[in-house]
C-alpha cells in the first residue's frame, strides 16, 4: 500500500488554529490563576484573538485552498474571521467586569467562547458541507454552555436547554439536508457539487435537500417561522453573551449561507431565491413589528436582531458580487452597531443588578450623558440613520436588491427601517425626556466596558463617515 | 425456489419489521424503561438493513454507538433520574395532532424522494478493502473533519463539566 499523504496547510487554518491554542492555554492557565486574577485569563483571551486577526490579516488576497478541498482563506472568509475575531474581543472587554459582578468569572468562560469563535471561523471559511456542519457544532455547542452559565438564575438555564434542544433539531435538519445533497450529487464539495450540479439536471432528493439545508441555517440566523428560540435565549442568557451571539453567530452562519447557496448552488437558484426573497419579507417584518410590542430591551434587541437576518437575507436574494460585499458589510456594521448598544445596556447597569426594562432607562441622560449618547448613536445606527454604519449597510444591500431587479424587497426593506424607527427610540426617549428613576447615583462605569463602547461608537462612526475603506475590503471579499 | 435474492428479500422484511415494531414500542409504552428497550430493537432491526445492503461498517458502527453507547446513556440517565425510573410518564399531550401532521407531512415528502429518485447502484466490494480505505481516507482527505470533531469533543466535555458541576 502505498504511503498516502495528506493535504496539510496549517497556514490557511492559522486563525482558527491560534484561537484554539488560545482556548488550551487559557484552560490550563486557570488551573494556576487564583480566584482575583481571573481577569488576565480575559486578556490572554484577546491577546490570542488579535493574534488570530493578524494572522487573518496576512492571509488576505493569498486565495489557497487546503486539506483537500475543505477550507480556503479567500478574502470573503478571511474578513468575516475579521468580524468574529473583532466581535469576540469587545464581548470579552465587556465580560470581565460583567462576570465578575455577577460571581461567574470561572476560566471556562473564555474557554468556550474562544472555542465557539474557532467554530465560526471554521464554519465561515469550510468548503465542505461536511466540515461547515462540524464549525456550525463547534461554534454551537459552547454557546449552549455559555448560554446557561448563569446557574444559579433559572431563566439563564431555561435559556440553555431551550438554545440546545432547539439547536440540536436544526443541526438534524441540516445533516439531513447534506445526506441528501450527497446522495443526488456524489460529493459534499462545494465546488463540486456546483460542477455536479452544471451538468445534470435537479432531482427531487436534491430539492429537499437544499430545503432541508436552508431550514438548518434559517434556524442559526434566525429566520421567521424559524426563530421561536430567540427572543427567550437572548434574553435568559448572560448579557454578554448575547451580545456576542447575537452578531457573530450571524457572521459565520451567514457566511456559509452565502457560500453554499451562492456557490455550490446557483443552478437551482431559481428556486431557492424565490423562497428566501419570502423569508426575508417573513422575517424583516415580524421581526420589526415584535419588537414594537417589547418591553425588555433584550428581548427588542433579540427581534431586532431578527429583523437585521431578514435585511441581509435580501443580499443573498441578489445574488451577485455587490449583494456579496454589501453583506459583508452589513455584517460588520452590524457587529459594532450591536455590541455598542448592548455595552451601553450593560454600561448602565447597577453591578449585578441589570436594568432591562426600557422605562428603566428613564433620565440615563441626566445621570451618564456619554452612555446615553453612545447608546442613541447604535439605536440609531440600527435604525439605519445617516451617518452611521447602519445606514451605509441598508444603502449597499437594497442598491444590491434593485440593481439585480428586486426593487419590491428593497422597497419592504426600507418600509420596515421605517415602522423600527419607533421602538430604537423608545429607549432614547426615555433616557433624555423622562424623570430620572430611582437609584441611579454612586453607579460607575467599568473601565473595560468604557473601552468597548468607544471602539464601538468610534467603529459605528467611522464605518458611517468614511466607509469607503471597508466597503473596498469587503468588494475584495469575493469568493474566489 | 430459494434463492439468494429471495432471501434477501425475506431478511428486509423481518428486519424492517422489527425496526418499525421497536419503533411503536418506544413511541407508545408509557414506562420509559420498556421504551427505551424498544428503540434498542429499533436499532438492532436497522442495523440489520444495514447488514442486507451490504453496508457493513455502517451496520456495525450502529450496533456498536446507537445500540452499545447510546442506549446505555439513556437507560442511565432515565435509572440516575428520580421518579422517571417507576412512573409511567403519559405519551401524549395536547400537541400531538400537529407533531403527527407534521410528521406525517415529513414522512410523505421523504417517500415521494425514495420512490422518484433513480437510486445509483453501488460497486460491489468486499469489506476487507473497505475499512482500509475508510481508515486512510480518515487520515488523508477527511483529516481536517477528524480534528474538528476532536476539538468538538473537547469542548462538549468542558461544557459538561461547567453544567455538572457543584
Amino acid at each position: 500500500m502505498p504511503i498516502l499523504v495528506p493535504d496539510i496547510n496549517l497556514r490557511i487554518i492559522a486563525p482558527a488554529l491560534i484561537v484554539t491554542v488560545t482556548a488550551i492555554v487559557v484552560l490550563l492557565g486557570e488551573l494556576v490563576t487564583p480566584a482575583e486574577r481571573k481577569r488576565w485569563l480575559g486578556y490572554l483571551s484577546i491577546a490570542g484573538l488579535v493574534v488570530a486577526a493578524f494572522a487573518a490579516f496576512s492571509l488576505w488576497g493569498a486565495n489557497a485552498s487546503g486539506f483537500s478541498g475543505m477550507v480556503v482563506a479567500d478574502n470573503f472568509g478571511l474578513f468575516l474571521t475579521l468580524t468574529i475575531a473583532l466581535s469576540a474581543a469587545l464581548s470579552i472587554l465587556l465580560s470581565i467586569p460583567f462576570i465578575h459582578a455577577h460571581e461567574i468569572d470561572q476560566g471556562e468562560y473564555y474557554v468556550l467562547l474562544l472555542a465557539s469563535v474557532a467554530g465560526m471561523i471554521v464554519m465561515a471559511t469550510a468548503t465542505d458541507l461536511i466540515v461547515i456542519f462540524l464549525g456550525l457544532e463547534l461554534l454551537s455547542l459552547p454557546l449552549y454552555i455559555l448560554a446557561a452559565f448563569q446557574r444559579e438564575d433559572t431563566r439563564s438555564l431555561e435559556a440553555g436547554i431551550k438554545y440546545f434542544l432547539l439547536g440540536a433539531f436544526s443541526s438534524a435538519f441540516f445533516l439531513y439536508g447534506i445526506a441528501l445533497v450527497f446522495g443526488a450529487t456524489g460529493t459534499t464539495n462545494l465546488a463540486k457539487i456546483a460542477a455536479s450540479l452544471a451538468q445534470s439536471a435537479g432531482s427531487p432528493m436534491l430539492s429537499i435537500g437544499v430545503g432541508l439545508l436552508m431550514v438548518g441555517f434559517a434556524f442559526k440566523v434566525a429566520l421567521v417561522p424559524f426563530h421561536w428560540w430567540t427572543p427567550d435565549v437572548y434574553d435568559g442568557a448572560p448579557t454578554t453573551v448575547t451580545a456576542f451571539m447575537s452578531v457573530a453567530v450571524k457572521a459565520a452562519a451567514f457566511g456559509a449561507f452565502f457560500r453554499t447557496f451562492q456557490f455550490a448552488l446557483p443552478a437551482l437558484a431559481l428556486d431557492w431565491r424565490a423562497v428566501a426573497a419570502v423569508l426575508a419579507v417573513l422575517t424583516m417584518t415580524l421581526g420589526n413589528v415584535a419588537a414594537l410590542l417589547q418591553s425588555n430591551v433584550k428581548r427588542m434587541l433579540a427581534y431586532s436582531s431578527i429583523a437585521h437576518a431578514g435585511y441581509i437575507l435580501i443580499a443573498l436574494v441578489a445574488m451577485s458580487a455587490n449583494g456579496l460585499s454589501s453583506a459583508l458589510f452589513y455584517l460588520l456594521a452590524y457587529t459594532v452597531t450591536n455590541l455598542g448598544a448592548f455595552g451601553a445596556v450593560i454600561a448602565l447597569s447597577d453591578g449585578a443588578r441589570e436594568r432591562l426594562e426600557i422605562k428603566d432607562f428613564a433620565g440615563a441622560a441626566r445621570e451618564h450623558p456619554l452612555v446615553a449618547l453612545a447608546l442613541t448613536i447604535c439605536l440609531l445606527s440600527l435604525a439605519g440613520f445617516p451617518p452611521f454604519a447602519g445606514f451605509v449597510g441598508k444603502f449597499l444591500i437594497f442598491g444590491a436588491a434593485v440593481e439585480t431587479g428586486w426593487a419590491w424587497l428593497a422597497v419592504i426593506g426600507v418600509l420596515n427601517s421605517l415602522v423600527s424607527v419607533y421602538f430604537y427610540l423608545r429607549p432614547v426617549v426615555q433616557m433624555y425626556m423622562s424623570e430620572p428613576a430611582e437609584g441611579w447615583s454612586g453607579i460607575r462605569v467599568a473601565p473595560l466596558v468604557a473601552l468597548a463602547l468607544l471602539i464601538a461608537v468610534i467603529s459605528v462612526i467611522a464605518l458611517g463617515v468614511f466607509p469607503a475603506p471597508a466597503i473596498a475590503l469587503a468588494a475584495g471579499g469575493l469568493i474566489r | 425456489m430459494l434463492t439468494s435474492q429471495f432471501l434477501t428479500y425475506v431478511a428486509f422484511f423481518v428486519l424492517s419489521a422489527i425496526a418499525l415494531i421497536g419503533a411503536f414500542l418506544a413511541v407508545t409504552l408509557r414506562n420509559l424503561v420498556r421504551a427505551a428497550l424498544g428503540l434498542i430493537l429499533s436499532f438492532m432491526g436497522v442495523a440489520g438493513i444495514y447488514f442486507v445492503l451490504e453496508a457493513e461498517f455502517v451496520a456495525i458502527v450502529q450496533v456498536i454507538i446507537y445500540i452499545g453507547a447510546i442506549s446505555v446513556l439513556i437507560l442511565f440517565a432515565i435509572m440516575l433520574t428520580r421518579g422517571l425510573m417507576t412512573s409511567a410518564a403519559s405519551t401524549q399531550n395536547s400537541q400531538w395532532i400537529g407533531a403527527a401532521f407534521v410528521g406525517m407531512l415529513m414522512f410523505a415528502v421523504l417517500f415521494f424522494v425514495a420512490i422518484t429518485t433513480n437510486w445509483p447502484l453501488a460497486q460491489p466490494h468486499t469489506i476487507s478493502d473497505l475499512i482500509p480505505r475508510l481508515g486512510a481516507d480518515l487520515v488523508t482527505t477527511y483529516l481536517l473533519p477528524f480534528e474538528a470533531v476532536s476539538l468538538l469533543l473537547l469542548a462538549a466535555l468542558i461544557g459538561a463539566i461547567v453544567i455538572a458541576r457543584e
